[in-house]
């Protein structure tokens, strides 16, 4: 280097003051000074720049911390056990029990008397009945499925009287106390045989309720309370009584009605399900007759789920099953249940059921004092639990679905903490086929949330990744052959004053807000694609052509001309036969669509292959996102291929291999590397996009490769559906792991890619 | 022979090389082709069109602006292989006709004319209107009738009800809006001492009377107020449109008239540059497709000023530390390549994590901390402008790390090792000679985080922007800048706007002109990057080792 250089360059430097006053002249202390601020400076960044990077290494760790407790296991702590005196002979029929939502007071009803328990202390709250107390004998309690705690007492004369056990928190200085309460209404007359009651269910419903009551006598007995018929001004309400059937010998063991009194359930000891269509309570009917798979087996308890689809069923060998009605081929209405999946065992016989109100979660308990919680959806057995060692006599999953209350024979109360956030996630349910309420086969499915309380979440991710890749794939399908190519011609037959102004543009390309480019791809390209889609098959098949015959006729061209090709007139001479056949496409659009599709596209591709078209679809998405990734894939390579050394293409020219000799068997190995961490790169870029698809698909999450319909990715499914999910709920944790994925994936692939790159250039820095 | 020389040129790859070419000025075309879109359709926006008015076969009159043309489709058959045409115009008068565009199929035009006495009004309420003023009345009187009378009498009243309605907006927005904030502030300091335990009677008291007379100032105000919006009422106008069609308008209704028909170059080319500067300049009126995009570039600015503040230092702090104090080792690769791969992260999963981290657990427990009296509304534990421009800081940090790292090797050996042969500690030698050298290095980095921010949308959708600000995150209240409030951006603008707007055709125009902004700034910020490392480059070229 020659010297005049280095003091150019000095003199170029910004502002180094003037030496003489700063280092020269100094005392010690000053020295010292300046010792220890440089000794703070170097704690400083040390401190800083670590903390800096470790930070934002913490992202992953937080992104991964908010996933986990998806996949914890759930828990259960006994939270109270204490002993009540009121059991002189435990009654099965003739008891139940429950808890408020916040878990504060737990109350246990036995042959129409009702206790109140402090929880956790098990102390008796002081109660005095509102109204007169039930002086019946009360033979059976049946429990109405819903928010409240709603009940039917069975008197021994054949009557019921509908209970409801208020438990409502009343708020003084920010403390909370539950007021006990219980109230009933009339007693009404459901047993006209007076026999006695032997079973009993009951649902509370719009207009009233609904009773079915098993006679000790077998017959069976429909009571509806509805609303009149409305020819009354006022309209009274109505009691009309059916007699359904007669079950002799104690055959019916328990009965489950749906939470609109529509459908009747049966279990029989002899291992029936009997279904009941009560949709009409005039005209009710035995719609179907199931059979236990193992004919020996009782029927001991059944419940329906939250939302009334699923049938849970518990048998005296311990075994927990849920039915669905699975609707398949010419099977009428109502649709057949089918047994769909059964769940770990119990050692004794199943005693009672106990649905969430929350989710697709239920509790069993058996006659030795286990206690199961299943979950029906993610097919598992969430918790195994004891409760005392004798035979459990009530039930009831707590309103918020985060414990329960059960009562054993020997006279002890259990309150259980549980704590299952997201029972309805495991790795099956997220990334497998599940078989969901209402489907006849098992299905990769995301539908988060619905209007309706009582729906089934279904978080299957199959449908977002399949989506991810489909729109990355068709993006690269457009983008790598451009990119590449462009990068070739760029970097090896370029003019470097060209390259100069060339590269610049694509780097603004890169830099384009993908926001803008999903808007002009959802409300300009997609309208106007709809339109021109026979012009850009044409242009498809025609610009190889119109290039090579354009590539022909140069050849044709004065030398003088060509050689001049160096400095871009050959680019600008593409540029114009592009621009034309694209002009030219344009203009023959109805003709190449009556030459190609008959004449309407859309009719041909859906009587042809069968494929329909929506507007905003894969292609539109191909060419915006293909769009934003042609520029990373072109600099990389670019870079890549300009890396090659010179003094190895200026040896394969020296030797006569033509331009295109040293490309493909020089520059293009060489710098295969490079190439291929740009593809990797481009393809991190577009798994990652959000705002393209976000805006230019329909958003639906579907599994079709079709190019001309929608798809849905991880990224734009997070941006539509983060806004709307719950702070710490399945939904929000299942975005978080949405996230994770995508972190992961664009991470693993960039790292490949990088460290490709590192090896490239130390391979070539030896030359 | 042919076929020798038809071999020979396959052989020697030419072809080949033209295919690489063409895939080349593809890109080119198409890059070139979407900037003259935005370009096009964005300045296009302000020009104010003629006013086209079709007598249609049936004597009915249509009149509008020509927004579009198209052939329509299923027309073309072998009575006319060129098909049928129709126009798409842009008619106005939602209030009278339900839709603001209508396609005439050219077939239905009998005449076509632009008569210079309509007039193009736009309105506070139901979008622009097209057609003819009437009658001017003050009540029940009449003061000019007439077309070209109530015209002229329009101007001046028109105006007039703008000036009242700047002195509406001063007492609405700054006036009464600075009450309630006493208001507010007030009942939450008494919150506050509750909480405490502190609320003795005379607290109580004093606040209490404070509100009181808060609460007549605010009467006082909003009597001024009513008498502003009787005035408003003061006058109206009977408006026609082409086919009779008569209407009555308040006057304070109408923001503009304009006779476009009736302007020469000049004056249009003078209402372009007022249009620009409106848009520019003011907020956004008719769930954001009228009026202008303020708010939304006051918020972009603002958030990518916080976010640069607080992404320099930080990534400057760890490129030093990589580069300059770290040993290197595999360690330090291992660490460059992680940071180097999180610039490639999905911008969507930083959202993610500013909405976990920031907002949910940093807000959160500030609220729980330092703002209890405001709970259960969240002061910062909901989005906002602080957690939207962390967001991005973090998103871009490593942007600048790298950048800085790359400026920070271009700084040869030679001025290190002298600076430190002089007597300079490190320091000294990092602050006086490595950093400014590297300067354009930080320089570009800060300037791609810019630009990578200014067009992000994605991650902010979830920490903080949203469509309709109600107050900006700066202003005359105390303490002026607020971090906590949420805040409007460009890039959402054109999301919303485009994508969640009613009328998404009337909004199109509007989105254009934020895209073309938008666009026009990110473009200006990558320019002055490449340009300032294309400098840095030939500065140090040469020069190591």
């Amino acid at each position: 280097m020659p010297p005049s250089d280095v003091t150019a360059q000095i003199d170029d430097l910004p502002s180094v003051p003037p030496a003489k006053t700063r280092f020269v002249a100094q005392g010690r202390t000053q020295r010292k000074m300046r010792a220890l601020l440089d000794r703070i400076a170097t704690g400083v960044v040390w401190v800083g720049g670590l903390a800096t990077i470790l930070s934002i290494m913490g992202i992953f760790l937080y992104l991964f911390k908010e996933v986990a407790p998806l996949f914890i296991s759930p828990e259960s702590e006994s939270q109270a056990t204490f002993q009540t005196n009121m059991i002189e002979q435990p009654m099965d029929q003739a008891l139940a029990i429950g808890i408020d939502q916040y878990q504060e007071v737990a109350y246990l009803i036995h042959k129409g008397h009702i206790e109140f328990f402090q929880v956790p202390s098990g102390e008796p709250i002081p109660y005095e009945a509102s109204q007169d107390p039930i002086t019946e004998n009360i033979v059976a309690v049946a429990h109405s499925a819903g928010r409240g705690h709603q009940y039917a007492f069975g008197t021994d004369d054949g009557h019921i009287v509908p209970v409801e056990v208020g438990l409502t928190p009343t708020f003084h200085n920010d403390i909370r106390t539950i007021i006990p309460t219980m109230t009933h209404d009339t007693p009404i007359r459901v047993d006209p045989t007076e026999s006695g009651i032997a079973t009993l269910a009951y649902q509370e419903t719009e207009a009233g309720f609904a009773v079915v009551m098993v006679s000790q006598s077998g017959e069976l007995w429909l009571t509806v309370l509805g609303e009149g018929e409305g020819l009354m001004l006022v309209d009274e309400p109505v009691i009309t009584q059916t007699r359904l059937a007669t079950y002799p010998d104690g055959q019916v063991t328990t009965l489950a009605l749906d939470s609109l009194a529509e459908t009747l359930m049966i279990g029989m000891s002899d291992g029936r399900l009997l279904h009941w269509n009560l949709q009409d309570p005039d005209l009710p009917q035995l719609s179907h007759t199931y059979l236990l798979p193992n004919a020996s087996d009782r029927v001991t308890a059944l419940s329906f789920l939250l939302g009334d689809r699923s049938l849970i069923v518990g048998t005296n060998k311990g075994i927990v099953s849920v039915w669905m009605p699975v609707p398949t081929e010419g099977s009428g209405r109502p649709i057949p249940y089918k047994l769909v999946r059964s769940f770990t065992s119990h050692d004794g016989s199943v005693t009672h059921l106990s649905p969430s109100r929350r989710d697709k979660g239920f509790l069993s308990t058996d006659s030795t004092g286990q206690m199961f919680l299943h979950h029906s959806t993610s097919n598992q057995t969430l918790l195994e639990m004891r409760v005392g060692d004798a035979a459990i006599q009530g039930l009831m999953f707590a309103p918020k679905a985060n414990g329960a209350v059960a009562f054993n024979a020997d006279g002890t109360f259990h309150v259980v903490n549980i704590d299952n956030a997201h029972p309805e996630v495991t790795t099956e349910t997220l990334f497998q086929p599940v078989l969901y309420e209402g489907y006849a086969n098992p299905e990769y499915i995301w539908q988060s949330s619905s209007g309706s309380d009582e729906f089934e979440p279904k978080f299957g991710m199959w449908p977002l990744i399949f989506g991810t890749l489909k729109g990355t794939m068709y993006a690269m399908l457009l983008a790598v052959p451009l990119a590449v190519m462009g990068a070739i011609y760029t970097g090896m037959f370029m003019s470097p004053q060209l390259r100069g102004i060339v590269k610049p543009i694509i780097e603004i390309m890169a830099a384009l807000p993908s926001v803008v480019l999903g808007f002009l791809a959802g409300l300009w390209l997609a309208p106007l694609l709809e339109q021109i889609f026979p012009a850009v098959v044409g242009m498809l098949i025609l610009m190889p052509l119109t290039v090579t015959a354009a590539c022909i006729g140069w050849q044709f061209m004065p030398r003088s001309i060509q050689i001049r090709g160096q400095s871009g007139v050959d680019l600008s001479v593409l540029m114009i036969v592009l621009f034309v056949t694209i002009l030219g496409c344009l203009m023959l659009n109805t003709s190449i669509e009556s030459w190609l599709f008959d004449a309407d596209y859309k009719q041909w591709f859906r009587s042809v292959f069968d494929l329909h078209y929506d507007q905003r679809n894969a292609l539109v998405i191909s060419m915006a996102m293909g769009f934003a990734v042609i520029p990373i894939i072109f600099s990389i390579s670019e870079d890549s291929i300009s890396n090659v050394p010179k003094h190895l293409i200026a040896g394969s020219l020296a030797m006569g291999a033509t331009q295109w000799q040293t490309l493909t068997r020089l520059v293009l190995i060489s710098a295969s590397p490079g190439i291929f961490s740009a593809l990797m790169i481009g393809f991190g870029r577009a798994v990652g996009e959000t705002m393209i698809v976000l805006m230019a698909t329909g958003n639906t999450p579907i599994l079709d490769w079709s190019l001309f319909n929608g798809f849905r990715t991880l990224s734009a499914n997070i941006a539509v559906e983060m806004p709307e999910a719950p702070h710490g709920g399945t939904l929000y944790r299942v975005l978080f792991l949405s996230g994770l994925l995508l972190f992961t994936f664009t991470f693993v692939i960039n790292t490949v890619a990088e460290i490709v790159r590192q090896r490239l250039r130390t391979k070539y820095s030896q030359y | 022979m042919q076929a020798v020389s038809l071999k020979k040129f396959f052989d020697s790859g030419t072809l080949f090389v033209w295919m690489c070419g063409a895939g080349l000025a593809l890109s080119l075309l198409m890059i070139g082709g979407l900037l003259a879109l935005i370009f096009i359709n964005g300045m296009g926006y302000f020009w104010p069109k003629d006013l086209v008015q079709f007598t249609l076969h049936d004597g009915s009159y249509v009149l509008g602006e020509v927004t579009g043309h198209e052939v329509i489709h299923d027309s073309v058959n072998a009575d006319s292989p060129e098909g049928k045409g129709r126009i798409q115009l842009k008619v106005g008068n939602r209030d009278l006709y339900g839709l603001d565009f209508r396609w005439i199929d050219e077939s239905h035009i009998q005449a076509q004319s632009t008569p210079t006495d309509v007039v193009f009004l736009e309105r506070r309420e139901w979008g622009n209107f097209y057609g003819r003023p009437h009658r001017v009345m003050q009540g029940d009187s009449v003061v000019a009738s007439g077309h070209q009378e109530a015209t002229t009498a329009l101007f001046p009243l028109i105006d007039r009800a703008n000036e009242i309605h700047e002195d509406i907006h001063y007492l609405e927005r700054s006036v009464i809006g600075d009450i309630n904030h006493e208001i507010e502030a007030q009942r939450l300091s008494l919150r506050a001492l509750e909480l405490e335990g502190r609320a003795n009677q005379s607290e109580v008291a004093t606040r209490e009377q404070e509100v009181a007379v808060l609460q007549s100032r605010y009467e006082a105000e909003a009597d001024k107020l009513r008498v502003l919006y009787t005035q408003l009422e003061e006058y109206s106008v009977v408006l026609e449109d082409v086919n009779g069609t008569t209407k009555e308008l308040a006057v304070g209704q109408i923001i503009r008239m304009l006779q476009p028909n009736a302007m020469g170059v000049g004056e249009k080319v003078w209402a372009y540059l007022g249009n620009v500067w409106t848009v520019l300049s003011e907020e956004p009126r008719e769930a954001n497709t009228e009026g202008g995009i303020f708010p939304a570039i006051f918020g972009t600015v603002l958030m990518v000023l916080i976010m640069s503040i607080a992404v320099v230092p930080f990534g400057v702090l760890a490129a030093v530390y990589l580069k300059e104090y770290a040993t290197q080792g595999a360690l330090v690769r291992i660490v460059r390549i992680a940071v180097n791969n999180l610039a490639g992260v999905p911008s969507i999963v930083f959202g993610v994590f500013g909405l976990g981290f920031f907002v949910y657990a940093v807000g959160g427990s500030i609220d729980a901390l330092f703002f209890p009296e405001a709970l259960p509304n969240p002061t910062f534990g909901t989005g906002g402008m602080l957690w939207a421009s962390l967001t991005l800081a973090l998103m871009t940090v490593p942007v600048v790390i790298v950048a800085t790292e790359e400026g920070l090797s271009a700084v040869p050996r030679e001025y290190r090792e002298g600076s430190l042969a002089l007597g300079a500690t490190k320091l000294e030698s990092l602050l006086r000679v490595v950093i400014p050298c590297a300067m354009p290095g930080i320089l570009t980095g800060l300037i791609l985080a810019i630009s990578r921010a200014t067009g992000e949308v994605a991650p902010l959708m979830l920490t903080g922007v949203v469509k309709l600000a109600p107050s900006m995150p700066l202003d005359g209240t105390f303490p002026f800048l607020h971090l906590d409030r949420k805040f409007m951006h460009l890039g959402f603008h054109i999301y919303d706007v485009g994508f969640q707007s009613p009328n998404v055709e009337a909004a199109k125009p509007m989105v254009y002109v934020t895209t073309l902004i938008l666009v026009g700034v990110v473009i200006i910020l990558n320019l002055a990057a490449i340009s300032i490392r294309n400098r840095m480059r030939r500065k140090y070229a040469g020069s190591t080792i």
